[in-house]
């Protein structure tokens, strides 16, 4: 059929054809479990999966005690959809997306730490309560900032981004401070019970620095010897010029002409 | 400038470490105690009677000196014996690590595929847009980031459906070849045809091993078994009049470059398990397994699965041949009556 080749889908047919012409005395053994588990259909063109934004929002309502759950779904585009891209794939969208981009470009430099992406289950997520924003397992990160705003925007009745944003935000500074303070007191701790570090990275710079001022200073000193003895000369060959043709004139000369006057 | 000193450190530990009295209270009136430290380390003791060396005898002869030598290494050799066993049970153990074989040494069974487990294996992953098959449109969940991404529920019924394939295959004592050529599929090739009895291909399929097989595969070793797999010697001169053996199932782990083996299995009519990526031809095989096949995990995660699901038909054979009923045609040699089930030695 057309440019297809539909041999290997048709496997268990032309074993069948195959042993009534008589090409094969016995059909194979998998003729019968083809037959029990056949294969799927193959390029058939569905209708894809649809991908809405959906936000969950708590409200007060004025007449009620209680606030209300409410979903909002994002509209639909006004313009529809060219009838050549009925069947394409559509691109998938959450709610953290948005907060994801705002809070990285506020933190650039929280990209840049290390994380751990290996999953061996996939089911960490289930032990993760966003209620609270440090989580057993989890390293505090970025990601932590977003899914605790996204648990804010779900769950306090009335909040905006901005609001959310700034909870979860002062909660992970404060936890990073923390973070920081407890480093410091480890190093004093381990330095207090015999531990050494080392230079450190500024202590390095310090040094390389202080290598390449000294290799300066040498220079320097014999370039400043050099020129003193230079003036010297010539001003020993001006004393002596009047004599005409000897060696130390020829030298002085010389010299001359190498300095750029 | 930062004043510290004036200040007690943070430090906890330090509190309690013996050290020298910090300078403030040394400008105090009254008296102070200096912490005294009393170490205990084996000091030598001095015997009663003084040891008057003799200058003509070494030192190592003085036995006196010697045995109280010995009897402190002794004695630091059983303290150090009592903390290590003190000491053992401190400190923290760690668990649940990360150990990247696992999934290859011990795969998960047909039954225990979840699509947690897919997504943490990576098999949704599919490739950038442009580079699609649109015959594989059914399989796609939604585009992400400019990449494809497969439908794990879908992934997990065809990777059921193939690994019941598989079982029944090897209950029935087909024989089924692992192809895995690509970097690094080795171990996880290796592994499943272990796991199912089966046979492997990864280094490179040599062309024509299935449509010119007495050419290619014509000095390779073959034994004819019976039920329970044991060799039976006095079948082997007719094995000579027999062509090459041709797999009952091919399982295919880069479609993508095997073209040439996928041709031939179409052409010898042999059924095939393949792993589909986006951008792969799905008509190639009999049994598409729409997943990632760039990932080494996902392709170990299915490859153990469906040897997972070939060990298990293994067990049913065997349990049936020691009932007495075979899943093929048995065929005797004269007098005896015995199953006979040709194996090849080497598949490739």
């Amino acid at each position: 059929m057309g440019k297809y080749n539909f041999s290997a889908i048709r496997v268990r047919q032309t074993a069948l054809q195959a042993q009534i012409a008589g090409k094969i005395p016995y059909t194979p053994v998998w003729t019968d479990i083809i037959r029990d588990i056949p294969p799927s259909q193959i390029l058939v063109r569905s209708q894809p999966q649809q991908h809405q934004l959906v936000r969950q929002r708590v409200k007060t309502v004025p007449g009620e005690s209680k606030p209300r759950t409410v979903f909002e779904v994002q509209e639909k585009r006004l313009k529809p959809k060219k009838a050549s891209r009925m069947f394409l794939p559509v691109e998938i969208k959450y709610e953290e997306d948005q907060l994801r981009k705002e809070f990285f470009q506020d933190h650039p430099w929280e990209l840049a730490r290390p994380r751990i992406l290996v999953e061996k289950t996939g089911k960490d997520f289930s032990q993760y309560d966003w209620s609270r924003i440090q989580q057993p397992g989890k390293r505090l990160d970025g990601e932590s900032v977003v899914q605790r705003q996204l648990w804010l925007l779900n769950n306090v009745p009335d909040i905006t981004k901005s609001a959310a944003y700034d909870i979860a935000r002062q909660e992970f500074y404060r936890l990073r401070l923390q973070e920081d303070i407890e480093r410091r007191v480890a190093a004093e701790e381990a330095e207090a019970t015999g531990a050494t570090f080392g230079p450190s990275a500024l202590e390095w710079g310090m040094k390389f620095e202080n290598e390449q001022f000294e290799a300066w200073k040498e220079w320097a000193k014999a370039e400043a010897q050099g020129l003193a003895n230079r003036t010297s000369a010539n001003a020993l060959a001006a004393g002596i010029s009047e004599l005409p043709g000897t060696e130390d004139n020829a030298e002085a000369e010389e010299d001359r002409i190498a300095e750029p006057a | 400038m930062i004043v510290r000193q004036l200040y007690s450190r943070q430090g906890r530990q330090l509190l309690s470490v013996n050290r020298q009295a910090s300078i403030l209270r040394r400008f105090q009136s009254t008296e102070t105690q200096t912490p005294t430290t009393t170490v205990e380390t084996a000091v030598k003791v001095e015997t009663e009677e003084p040891v008057i060396p003799v200058p003509t005898e070494s030192a190592l002869d003085n036995s006196t000196s010697s045995d109280s030598i010995r009897l402190a290494a002794t004695e630091a050799f059983s303290r150090q014996r009592q903390n290590v066993k003190n000491f053992k049970k401190l400190g923290s153990v760690v668990r649940n690590k990360y150990w990247p074989d696992a999934l290859i040494e011990n795969p998960p069974l047909p039954s225990q595929i979840t699509l947690e487990l897919l997504l943490a294996n990576q098999t949704h992953l599919g490739h950038s847009t442009s580079r699609w098959n649109p015959s594989n449109s059914q399989y796609i969940f939604g585009i992400r980031d400019g990449i494809h991404i497969i439908s794990l529920e879908l992934t997990a019924a065809y990777l059921r459906r193939a690994a019941k394939v598989v079982e029944e295959v090897a209950a029935l004592g087909g024989l089924i070849l692992f192809v895995g050529t690509r970097q690094g599929q080795k171990h996880a090739v290796v592994r499943a045809a272990e796991l199912t009895g089966g046979y492997h291909v990864f280094d490179r399929w040599i062309p024509g091993s299935l449509t010119n097989g007495n050419e290619i595969l014509g000095s390779c070793d073959r034994k004819v078994v019976n039920a329970f797999d044991e060799e039976l010697p006095e079948w082997a001169e007719r094995l000579e009049s027999r062509g090459s053996l041709k797999p009952d199932l091919v399982v295919c782990l880069n479609p993508l470059e095997s073209t040439v083996l996928l041709h031939e299995c179409g052409l010898n009519n042999v059924p095939t398990i393949g792993i589909i990526d986006t951008d792969a031809d799905s008509t190639k095989v009999t049994y598409p397994i729409p997943a990632n096949d760039d990932s080494l995990r996902s392709v170990s995660l299915i490859a153990g699965v469906l040897g997972r699901a070939g060990e298990a038909g293994q067990r049913r054979r065997f349990e049936s041949a020691k009932r007495g009923v075979l899943g093929y045609r048995s065929v005797s040699l004269g007098k005896k009556d015995v199953a006979e089930r040709p194996e090849s030695e080497d598949a490739a």
